[in-house]
């Protein structure tokens, strides 16, 4: 019964809704309210201002600086706080399930020890790596930044986590340590916002920092070091989430 | 031309959502999940927001492996 | 006819159908009875509310809001504000899946069931239980 009411209840709010529709802008016109007043003046100055011509990083790493240090903060906290909720010692682990552990290749080994994954693997692996520095230095001018970095970074460490098979993945941290790392990301972001004060500037003015630099570079050092703090921020977090969830669950190739 | 893919790939995330809500086996709905996160991220690079796009490719694959982490421990059949 | 189709998803098509999958992401959590599908149903109605800030920016005769030369105009590039807002959002979504998850591992683990029924049942099993010790000590 409170099912029905409730897909009843749902169809009406998606239909009233739609007389409504003319108030909002029409998709597409470069005249429409969002488009006109504000964003101007972010797409005009991003160049001369923050010296990144990715209009995007710039709106995040410069002119909303503060806000994004506290998106770090958010991102850190989910991460503490998964280590927090699984911290009790479980009774015992959750059995993986049998089915899994069935499934056999040609030569009668588990279908997940072959070689050729572990080796396609460890190839594939540096080259996300790279990628991910790629992506966070390139930050401001072609597209990437810190979060996305910090994301390529988490699923590197999950690829590898979950494919490869050894005794212990290549830095063996559990999850409290990783939440630690973790939180060395919104460090280095308040701490650059200090460095912007002790050069005379408000928190998180970059063209303020007390380096003998041109006033343009002065940015990107400043958003660089941002990012930077975010990119770990992400993926400690990552690593974190993962560690805690895969602890608690034992694996087919726990027990052999 | 853009308005009618956006509208084509808005209905496909209609119909993996759909899938998911009347599906009866969970691993189903998660590898349906990350079908929708790959219609997600390209409705964004469509619509012309590539920075976006990025970030919910990765995400979306994370969230994914997330979920098929926990639905090791879970039975897959749901009522 | 392509115009007519066009003017119409401009104007009302396009937010007619983020609203439908918004409607769904709530339908799907009341109508689910499985903790994972409600968190799954939860994402898809934060891919709608993205979907709907970054419609709000966009510009037909805009490019991707990367400026290629510093003379810039402001009509030829699309409103970077939404992307900057929506690109968080995403990733904060990813502490909160992971949250959500570790719950679901718990009440799992407590439980021994994430059915919305069983675990009323379960829930009512245990206070009923723990009063009654109460009473007998």
């Amino acid at each position: 019964m409170r099912k029905t009411i409730t897909v009843i209840l749902l169809i009406i709010s998606v239909l009233v809704p739609f007389m409504a529709f003319d108030v909002l802008p029409v998709i597409g016109d470069p005249q429409s309210a969002p488009n006109t007043h504000v964003s101007d003046y972010y797409i005009e100055n991003a160049i001369e201002e923050c010296n990144s011509p990715n209009m995007v990083t710039a709106v995040i790493v410069d002119y909303r600086a503060f806000d994004t240090m506290f998106e770090t903060t958010v991102m850190f906290l989910a991460g503490l706080s998964v280590v927090i909720i699984l911290a009790n010692k479980p009774k015992r682990r959750i059995p993986a399930h049998s089915s899994l552990r069935r499934m056999k290749d040609a030569g009668g080994r588990p279908i997940y020890k072959t070689v050729n994954k572990d080796v396609m693997i460890s190839v594939i692996e540096p080259v996300i790596l790279i990628y991910a520095i790629y992506v966070l230095f390139h930050g401001e001018v072609s597209l990437g930044g810190g979060f996305q970095a910090g994301a390529l970074i988490g699923m590197t460490y999950l690829l590898d986590i979950m494919v490869v098979k050894r005794d212990r993945p290549i830095f063996d941290i559990p999850k409290a340590r990783a939440a630690a790392i973790a939180g060395f990301g919104p460090l280095i972001y308040a701490l650059t916002g200090i460095v912007t004060i002790l050069g005379g500037g408000l928190y998180l003015e970059y063209n303020k920092i007390p380096l003998p630099i041109h006033h343009a570079e002065l940015h990107s050092i400043g958003i660089t070091a941002v990012e930077i703090g975010v990119t770990i921020g992400v993926a400690g977090t990552i690593i974190t989430i993962l560690n805690a969830l895969m602890e608690r669950i034992s694996f087919d190739d726990d027990n052999d | 031309m853009t308005l009618i893919l956006q509208a084509v790939l808005l209905l496909g995330l209609i119909g993996i959502t759909v899938a998911i809500i009347f599906g009866k086996d969970l691993m189903i709905s998660v590898v349906i999940y990350c079908a929708f996160s790959f219609l997600t991220m390209l409705l964004y690079n469509i619509m012309g927001a590539p920075d976006v796009a990025f970030t919910e490719a990765v995400i979306g694959v994370i969230s994914t492996v997330f979920f098929i982490i926990i639905l090791r421990s879970i039975d897959r059949k749901t009522k | 006819m392509m115009t007519m189709i066009n003017t119409f998803l401009a104007t009302k098509g396009i937010y007619f159908l983020t609203l439908v999958l918004l409607a769904l992401g709530v339908a799907g959590i009341i109508v689910c009875n499985n903790y994972m599908k409600k968190l799954i149903c939860m994402n898809v109605m934060q891919v709608a509310v993205i979907f709907f800030f970054l419609c709000l920016g966009q510009k037909s005769p805009g490019t991707i809001p990367v400026a290629m030369d510093t003379a810039v105009k402001a009509s030829q590039y699309i409103n970077p504000l939404p992307h900057g807002l929506m690109l968080t959002a995403i990733v904060v979504s990813l502490g909160t899946t992971g949250v959500g998850l570790s719950l679901l591992l718990r009440i799992r683990e407590k439980y021994g069931t994430i059915e919305e029924d069983d675990l009323i049942r379960r829930e009512d099993l245990m206070t009923r239980k723990n009063k009654d010790g109460g009473d007998r000590k």
